[in-house]
């Protein structure tokens, strides 16, 4: 029995020398999140990357082999990170005509949206006192996550906070467009789409997929432009 | 070979991008910056190529996979913010319900004025 354990052992030290195991642990909890998220009957408030998430984070303790070593694996998948963030300039140039006919009514509120986005959050939790690796992993929270991570690197934040932060944005955001369009009584898709893109980013722009094709074509030109304004901007303005 | 002669396209832009954030030295990650360079250049040529806009497909249709290891760390890592999740909590429900509701806010007033015609193209 003692013999057996110490082959386990080994058989763990084997398997975590490379990044296998932190990809097919990563891959899993994707494809598992993906499903139960269609089985459930797609909620709101519980988005697959939330799911993912959270089973991955369970399979991670369970599986014993540590944070720390699960994180050096799966670095093998973030890097890809990278040439996903250049990847979405592609729909923000197939979208350009969408911005060429509604640019008057995008370009007064996209300055000044995106940049109350973060100064909100970022202005509360400094009437709070968090300190300030705080204020700098809240301040990207309505942008788009490989951009985000980005910002808060810049920042001086930690990714993981501003990721957490992310996650959480992106749902409240999916039901709070929802909850105001129906408050103001707008029902123009443009108006919701975009509002959903911009606050709620990849999340939001999921949800406004399921509203109709035009929601989603203008959330993604929220998030897109959302993402290049604050990337540009922040970095210059954040003041410390 | 068509997905990867759109993905080398992508890994080149990003390069590029790194390589203008530090010889230029601008606060900008260079994938945003690659990202900028993507959208400009595609401008230019006025079209995108099936390898590019498959490679681009399947990068993003993958971006929950690739984030999720990021995100697992908050539930490793908690305990450093311990003292603090009451701001962050009230931050991000506070912050994002104001945000949301400025944006529609603002998207019904200056489209409003578009239909009533006081603008001027």
């Amino acid at each position: 029995m003692t013999e057996f354990n110490g082959r386990m052992q080994e058989l763990l030290l084997v398997w975590t020398a490379g990044p296998m195991l932190s990809i097919a642990l990563t891959l899993a909890a994707f494809m598992a999140a993906n499903w139960l998220f269609a089985k459930v009957g797609r909620p709101l408030w519980m988005p697959p990357v939330l799911m993912a998430a959270v089973i991955l984070a369970a399979a991670v303790a369970a599986s014993g082999i540590g944070y720390e070593t699960y994180q050096q694996g799966a670095r093998w998948l973030t890097v890809l990170l990278g040439p996903a963030t250049v990847a979405l300039g592609v729909p923000l140039y197939q979208q350009m005509h969408h911005i060429r006919a509604l640019w008057r009514p995008i370009l007064c509120t996209l300055p000044l949206a995106a940049s109350l986005a973060a100064v909100y959050a970022v202005g509360i939790a400094w009437l709070m006192d968090a300190p300030l690796s705080i204020l700098a992993s809240l301040a990207p929270k309505s942008v788009t996550a490989p951009i985000a991570m980005g910002i808060a690197e810049q920042l001086g934040g930690s990714v993981a906070l501003t990721l957490g932060g992310l996650l959480i944005t992106g749902v409240l955001a999916s039901v709070f467009v929802d909850w105001g369009a129906k408050w103001m009584k707008i029902s123009d898709d443009r108006m919701v789409g975009f509002a959903l893109g911009l606050n709620g980013h990849a999340i939001g722009t999921a949800r406004a997929f399921e509203i109709s094709p035009t929601a989603g074509a203008f959330a993604s030109l929220g998030m897109g432009l959302t993402g290049v304004f604050t990337a540009l901007f922040l970095p210059f303005v954040f003041p410390f | 070979m068509v997905l990867l002669r759109g993905f080398l396209v992508l890994v080149v832009f990003f390069l590029l991008g790194e390589a203008l954030r530090v010889l230029v030295g601008l606060p900008i990650s260079g994938g945003v910056l690659g990202m900028v360079m993507v959208t400009a250049t595609l401008m230019l040529r006025g079209r995108v190529s099936d390898q590019l806009a498959e490679a681009s497909r399947g990068l993003i249709s993958v971006l929950v996979l690739l984030i999720s290891p990021g995100v697992v760390g908050v539930f490793f890592i908690a305990d450093r913010f311990a003292g603090h999740w009451f701001s962050v909590a009230v931050a991000l429900v506070a912050g994002t319900l104001l945000s949301s509701v400025t944006t529609l806010w603002l998207m019904k007033k200056t489209a409003g004025d578009r239909t009533r015609g006081h603008s001027h193209d």
